[in-house]
C-alpha cells in the first residue's frame, strides 16, 4: 500500500505542533525556575557562593559598684580554614603544625573537612597575637583570622563564685557569666565574601560586613574593697582554722545590694578546671543548707517583740540548763543553765529555753508564719543560678517539739543568703528586700546605662519600733554577750552568733559545727551586715563567738572604714571579762611632769624620747582608746618649751 | 529532477548565522574565567570555535550548493564507514576516553566523533531507504523492521562507549524518519512499548544511571554527588530572573558549573541574559524548526523530505534533551547544545547538515 503524500505532509505537521508544545513546556518551566523559584534559588546560590569569617562579638565587661573591672577580655584571635580554598592541604596542614605546635595529621583531618570554614580545634582556638601573626605572615590561601577572645579575670579568684567563667565559645558556663550570658554575649558578626569553587573572591559580588553587637557591661552591686577585705579575712581564716569551707556574705541591709560574697574553698575562673567541680559548682552562701543554729533566734525574737509578748528588760526567766518540752528535754548549750535573767540576758547570752519559752509564746502558727514571713521556706530571688529553698518542717508535723527546736535555730534547714535576707529586715525597719547582684547595664559605646536595677522590697514584715528593739538586743548581745569578739570600738555593731549542728545520716555529728555569726553596724542606722560561717574549723573551741565573730567583727569594722561610715559616739560599752583585752582610753599627758606619769599610767606603756622634765608632745592625742599595754610615746621638754 | 531555484531559505540562514553569533559570544562568556584558570587564555575556547564557525560557515555554504541527490549515491558507503569508526573508536588504546566514554577517534583539538558521523550518515541512508521502500513501510518485515535494525545496531555500538545520549538523539530522529514516512501507527504503540521496557533495562543495568534518574527527582538528596550538576544548573538559572546578570556577569561560571561552555551552557544563557535572552535563544529554535519543516513539506520528493526531516529533527531533539536537562526535567545525559555549546566536530556537522537542508529548500515546490 502507498502512503500518499498527505499522509506525510500531515505528520510533518504534527511534529512541528509537537516541537512548539516542547518549547512551549520549556518556556513554562524556564518561567517557573526563574521567577517562582527565583528567590529561594538566589538565597541557597548566594549560600554556597559566600564564604562566612565570623567575627565574635566582645563579651560584656562585668565592674564593681565604682567601676573597678572584676571581668574583661583580652585578644586571642582564632585560626579559622575554608577548605575549598586550600590550594595543597598536605603543606597548609604542615606549615599550621609547626606553628600552632599540633600534629599534622589532626590538622590535615580539620582542613579537608567537607564544610564551609572550620576552626582549627583545639591549637588554633583563642591563640596569642603573636602566633597569630605569624600564622598570617605565612600567607597559606583559605587560612583565616578571626577576631576573638579570652575571658579574663583581673583579679584571679576574687568573686570567683559568683562571677563564674565563660567557656571557650565565650559563652557563660556558671556564675553571673551564665545568668546574664543573654545580655553579656552580644551577638557574633560575620564578613561574607562571595568566592567561586577556587575560593577566589569574586569581584562582581560585594563583601558584606555584618559587625558583631558587643554585650553589655554588667555593673554589680559589689564594692571590691569591702569584697576584698572579704576575701582577705576568709583566707586567714582558712590558713588559721583550715575548716572543711568557709563562706561570707556582706550586704546593704536598706537596699538587698550584695557588697561582698565569697566562699572557700574557691578557684581561679581562668583555670576552672585545676578543681573538682563540686567546687566551682556550688555556690555555698546560696546553695548550702543546714540548721542555722542560734543566728535563727533573731527571727524568734523578732516575731515575739512584733506581737508585744516580750518586755526584754523587765520580763524575766529562769534557765535551769534544760526546758522539758512534750516530756523531752531540752538542754541549754550552758551546763547548769544561766539561773535567772531578763529576757535581753536571754538574748545576750543565746539561752535555749529561754527562746523556747519566746517560742511558746508566739505559738507554732504565730512562729512559723512569721518564718515565712521572713522568707525562709522560700528562694530569695538572688540573680545568681543553683539558689537551694531549703527545708522547714511541715505544716502538719509541727508540734510542740518541733516549735520549741524551731525556735532556737534546730530542726530548720536555711540557706546563709536567706538568713542574711532575713536579719536584713528584722533590723532595717521591718522590710524584706530581695537579694541582688546586678546593679546596672552599660552600653560599652557609649558609656550610658541602659538599664538599672532598683532595690526589690518583698514585704514588711515587722514595725520600726520592734526592729529598733532588736538592734538594741543584738549591740547589747556584742556588748555584753555571746557575740563580744565582735565588738569593735566605736562601731556600734550589733549581732548573733550560731552554732550550728551538722546532720550527716540523721544524725548529729560530734564535734563538727558550722560556726556562724550574723552582725550588721552601726546600731542606730545599720549600712552593712554581715554574716560568716566556718565549717568545722581545727583547733579552737568550736563555738560562734570564738572563730565567726572576730572574723565577722574585722570585715564590718574595715569595710565601714572603707565605705567612708563615721565611728559613732555614745554606743554601749563593752562589759570587760576575764581575759577580754581592755581598751584604755589616753589620757591628757601634755605638761604633766615626768615623774607623775612615770606612777600613775601602769595600764599602759609610756616611751619618753628628748631631754627635760615635762611632756611637750604626745602620740596617739588625748581620748584615743587603746588596748591595754600598748605604748604611748611621750616627748619631753622643759616647761618653758611649751608654751610655744 | 526538479530545477533548482536560485534562493536558498533565507529565514533559515539568518537563524543560523544568529545562532551562531549567540553561541560564539556565549561559549567566550562562559568560557573565558575556565580558559584563563586552565589554559592562562580567557579566548582559549573562543578561538577556537571562532575558527570552527568559519570552516562550518564555509562547509555550509559549500553544501548548500551540492545537490542534496549527491549524499543518496555515497548513503551505504557513508554508512559503513561510520559503522566501522563506531567499533574502532571501542578498541582500548585506540579510542580516546574522555568524561569516561571511549567515544573519540584522532589527536588532541583534531579528534572527531565517530558517533556524530553516524547520526548523519544514518539519516541519509534512512531518507534513501525509506523513500525507495515506501510501498513497504505499512509492513513490518520488508518496511520497519530493516530500518530499525540498522538503527539499533548503531545504537548499540553507541550505547558501547557509552554515550546514551547520542544514541537516544540517534534513535529519536530516526523513529521521526519512519513516522513520517508513514509506518502504522500501532507499530508505533508496540515499538513504545519495547522501548520502555527496553529503557527500564537498560538503566537497571548500570548503577549510574538509576543514581542520575534519583537525583533528577529530588537533586538536594545528594547536592555534592548525582545532584551537583542539577543544583549548579539552576543555581545559575533560577537568580537570573527576568533580565538576567547581564552579559558575562555569571557567577556559576566561576568553576561552580564545570566546563560552562560545553553542555550546560544555556544555563550560563539564562544566568546572564535571563528570561528573556533564554526564550529568544528558544525563538531561534522554534524559527529553525519551523523552516526545516517547511522545507522537509516543500521538498519535490520523499527522500527529501525524510531527509529535511531527519536533519531538522535531529537538531530539535538534541536541542530538547538538552535544554530538558538543564532545567531540572530531564536526568543529566551529557549531551551538547547545538549552535551554542563549546565543540568542534560537532558545531562543523551540523553547519554542513543546515547546508543540506539549505540545498533542499531550493528545490521547494512552493
Amino acid at each position: 500500500m502507498r502512503v500518499s503524500a498527505v499522509t506525510v505532509r500531515r505528520r510533518l505537521i504534527f511534529i512541528l505542533i509537537a516541537g512548539m508544545l516542547i518549547f512551549g513546556i520549556f518556556t513554562a518551566r524556564l518561567a517557573y525556575v526563574q521567577f517562582y523559584m527565583n528567590g529561594w534559588l538566589t538565597r541557597q546560590a548566594l549560600d554556597s557562593w559566600s564564604r562566612q569569617i565570623p567575627y565574635e562579638a566582645e563579651r560584656g565587661d562585668i565592674l564593681d559598684r565604682n567601676g573597678e573591672v572584676l571581668a574583661t577580655n583580652v585578644s586571642r584571635p582564632s585560626v579559622l580554614v575554608v577548605p575549598k580554598q586550600v590550594r595543597d592541604p598536605v603543606k597548609t596542614a604542615e606549615k599550621l603544625a609547626r606553628v600552632l605546635n599540633a600534629s599534622k595529621e589532626h590538622i590535615y583531618q580539620l582542613i579537608t573537612k567537607k564544610a564551609s570554614t572550620v576552626y582549627i580545634k583545639p591549637e588554633g582556638r583563642k591563640i596569642s597575637n603573636e602566633k597569630a601573626a605569624e600564622v598570617r605572615s605565612l600567607h597559606l590561601p583559605g587560612v583565616f583570622i578571626a577576631e576573638d577572645f579570652k575571658r579574663h579575670y583581673p583579679y584571679g579568684r576574687f568573686l570567683s563564685h559568683v562571677l563564674g567563667f565563660a567557656g571557650v565559645d565565650n559563652q557563660g558556663l556558671i556564675g553571673l557569666e551564665s545568668y546574664y550570658d543573654d545580655l553579656l554575649k552580644g551577638v557574633r558578626g560575620h564578613v561574607d565574601f562571595y568566592s567561586d569553587a577556587q575560593g577566589n573572591r569574586m569581584s562582581s559580588l560585594k563583601d558584606k560586613y555584618v559587625p558583631p553587637k558587643d554585650g553589655l557591661d554588667l555593673v554589680l552591686t559589689i564594692d571590691h574593697r569591702v569584697q576584698t577585705i572579704i576575701e582577705r579575712e576568709l583566707d586567714q581564716t582558712e590558713q588559721k582554722y583550715h575548716p572543711d569551707n568557709a563562706i561570707a556574705i556582706a550586704m546593704n541591709p536598706n537596699t538587698g545590694e550584695i557588697l561582698g560574697i565569697s566562699t572557700r574553698p574557691d578557684f581561679n575562673p581562668e583555670n576552672y578546671q585545676n578543681v573538682a567541680p563540686e567546687i566551682y559548682n556550688h555556690n555555698l552562701p546560696i546553695w548550702r543548707t543546714y540548721e542555722p543554729g542560734s543566728t535563727f533566734k533573731v527571727i524568734t525574737l523578732a516575731a515575739a517583740l512584733q506581737e508585744h509578748l516580750v518586755d526584754l528588760q523587765h520580763d524575766s526567766f529562769y534557765d535551769p540548763g534544760y526546758i522539758t518540752v512534750a516530756g523531752t528535754d531540752l538542754h541549754c548549750w550552758k551546763r547548769g543553765g544561766h539561773g535567772s535573767e531578763t529576757f535581753l540576758e536571754v538574748v545576750e547570752n543565746s539561752c535555749n529555753p529561754g527562746f523556747v519559752e519566746l517560742g511558746q509564746r508566739l505559738g507554732k502558727d504565730r512562729l512559723f508564719s512569721y518564718i515565712h514571713k521572713f522568707g525562709f521556706g522560700a528562694k530569695t530571688g538572688i540573680d545568681l543560678e543553683g539558689e537551694s529553698t531549703g527545708i522547714l518542717f511541715k505544716e502538719d508535723k509541727i508540734g510542740p517539739l518541733e516549735a520549741a527546736t524551731t525556735a532556737f535555730g534546730q530542726g530548720v534547714s536555711v540557706t546563709p543568703i536567706q538568713q542574711i535576707a532575713a536579719v536584713a529586715a528584722a533590723i532595717n525597719g521591718g522590710y524584706l528586700y530581695t537579694p541582688y547582684l546586678a546593679k546596672e547595664w552599660v552600653d560599652p559605646e557609649t558609656g550610658e546605662v541602659v538599664s538599672r536595677n532598683a532595690p526589690q522590697l518583698r514585704r514588711r514584715v515587722i514595725s520600726e519600733e520592734t526592729s529598733k528593739k532588736v538592734r538594741y538586743a543584738l549591740e547589747s548581745v556584742v556588748a555584753n554577750g555571746t557575740g563580744r569578739n565582735a565588738f569593735v570600738e566605736g562601731y556600734r555593731i550589733g549581732g548573733k552568733t550560731g552554732t550550728a549542728q551538722k546532720v550527716s545520716g540523721g544524725r548529729y555529728l560530734e564535734n563538727n559545727y558550722i560556726l556562724s555569726f550574723m552582725g550588721f553596724a552601726p546600731a542606730d542606722d545599720p549600712q552593712i551586715i554581715v554574716y560568716v560561717a566556718v565549717d568545722n574549723p581545727k583547733g579552737t573551741v568550736q563555738f560562734g563567738g570564738t572563730v565567726a565573730a572576730p572574723l565577722a567583727g574585722k570585715i564590718i569594722s574595715d569595710s565601714l572604714q572603707a565605705l567612708g561610715v563615721k565611728k559613732r559616739t555614745g554606743g554601749m560599752e563593752k562589759e570587760y571579762r576575764w581575759g577580754d583585752e581592755k581598751m584604755i582610753e589616753v589620757p591628757d599627758l601634755v605638761g604633766e611632769d615626768k615623774q607623775t606619769i612615770s606612777e600613775e599610767y601602769y595600764d599602759l606603756k609610756i616611751e619618753a624620747e628628748g631631754t627635760g622634765d615635762t611632756v611637750i608632745r604626745q602620740q596617739p592625742q588625748a581620748g584615743v582608746k587603746l588596748k591595754a599595754g600598748s605604748k604611748i610615746r611621750v616627748y619631753l621638754g622643759d616647761k618653758n618649751d611649751a608654751g610655744d | 529532477m526538479p530545477k533548482a531555484k536560485a534562493a536558498p531559505d533565507f529565514l533559515l540562514i539568518a537563524v543560523t548565522l544568529t545562532l551562531l553569533a549567540v553561541g560564539l559570544i556565549m561559549v567566550y562568556s562562559a568560557s573565558a574565567v575556565w580558559a584563563s584558570y586552565k589554559f592562562d587564555d580567557a579566548f582559549y575556547f573562543a578561538k577556537r570555535q571562532l575558527l570552527f564557525a568559519g570552516m562550518g560557515i564555509l562547509a555550509m555554504f559549500t553544501v548548500m550548493n551540492m545537490n542534496y541527490l549527491t549524499w543518496r549515491a555515497w548513503a551505504k558507503v557513508l554508512l559503513g564507514v561510520c559503522f566501522l569508526l563506531l567499533i574502532v573508536v571501542l578498541i582500548p588504546g585506540i579510542g580516546l576516553k574522555r568524561g569516561g566514554a571511549s567515544s573519540w577517534l584522532g589527536v588532541g583539538a583534531f579528534s572527531i566523533q565517530p558517533s556524530e558521523f553516524m547520526k548523519m550518515a544514518m539519516i541519509v541512508f534512512l531518507a534513501k531507504f525509506l523513500s525507495e521502500n515506501q510501498k513497504h513501510i505499512t509492513t513490518v518485515k520488508k518496511g520497519i523492521l530493516p530500518s530499525l535494525a540498522l538503527v539499533f545496531s548503531a545504537f548499540a555500538l553507541i550505547l558501547l562507549q557509552p554515550d546514551l545520549g547520542t544514541g537516544t538523539v540517534l534513535v529519536i530522529t530516526c523513529l521521526m524518519m519512519v513516522f513520517v514516512a508513514g509506518a502504522r501507527i500501532k507499530h508505533f504503540v508496540f515499538l513504545g512499548a519495547m522501548g520502555l521496557i527496553g529503557f527500564v533495562g537498560l538503566v537497571l543495568s548500570a548503577p549510574y544511571r538509576v543514581e542520575r534518574i534519583t537525583s533528577f527527582l529530588d537533586p538536594w538528596k545528594d547536592p555534592l554527588g548525582s545532584g551537583f550538576q542539577i543544583i549548579q544548573s539552576l543555581y545559575a538559572i533560577g537568580p537570573g530572573g527576568l533580565f538576567g546578570f547581564g552579559l558575562g556577569q555569571s557567577r556559576q561560571k566561576f568553576q561552580y558549573l564545570p566546563e560552562p561552555q560545553t553542555d550546560f551552557i544555556f544555563s550560563i544563557v539564562s544566568e546572564e541574559l535571563g528570561f528573556i535572552g533564554a526564550v529568544f535563544v528558544l525563538l531561534l529554535f522554534c524559527l529553525l524548526l519551523w523552516r526545516g519543516i517547511r522545507i522537509a513539506i516543500g521538498a519535490p520528493d520523499l527522500y527529501g523530505s525524510l531527509l529535511a526531516v531527519g536533519i531538522v529533527g535531529m537538531i530539535a531533539v538534541q536541542v530538547m534533551i538538552n535544554i530538558a536537562v538543564v532545567t531540572g526535567l530531564l536526568p543529566v545525559t551529557g549531551i551538547t547544545l547545538p549552535f551554542l555549546s563549546y565543540g568542534g566536530s560537532s558545531l562543523t556537522l551540523i553547519l554542513v547538515s543546515i547546508g543540506v537542508l539549505l540545498n533542499i529548500s531550493r528545490y521547494s515546490k512552493y
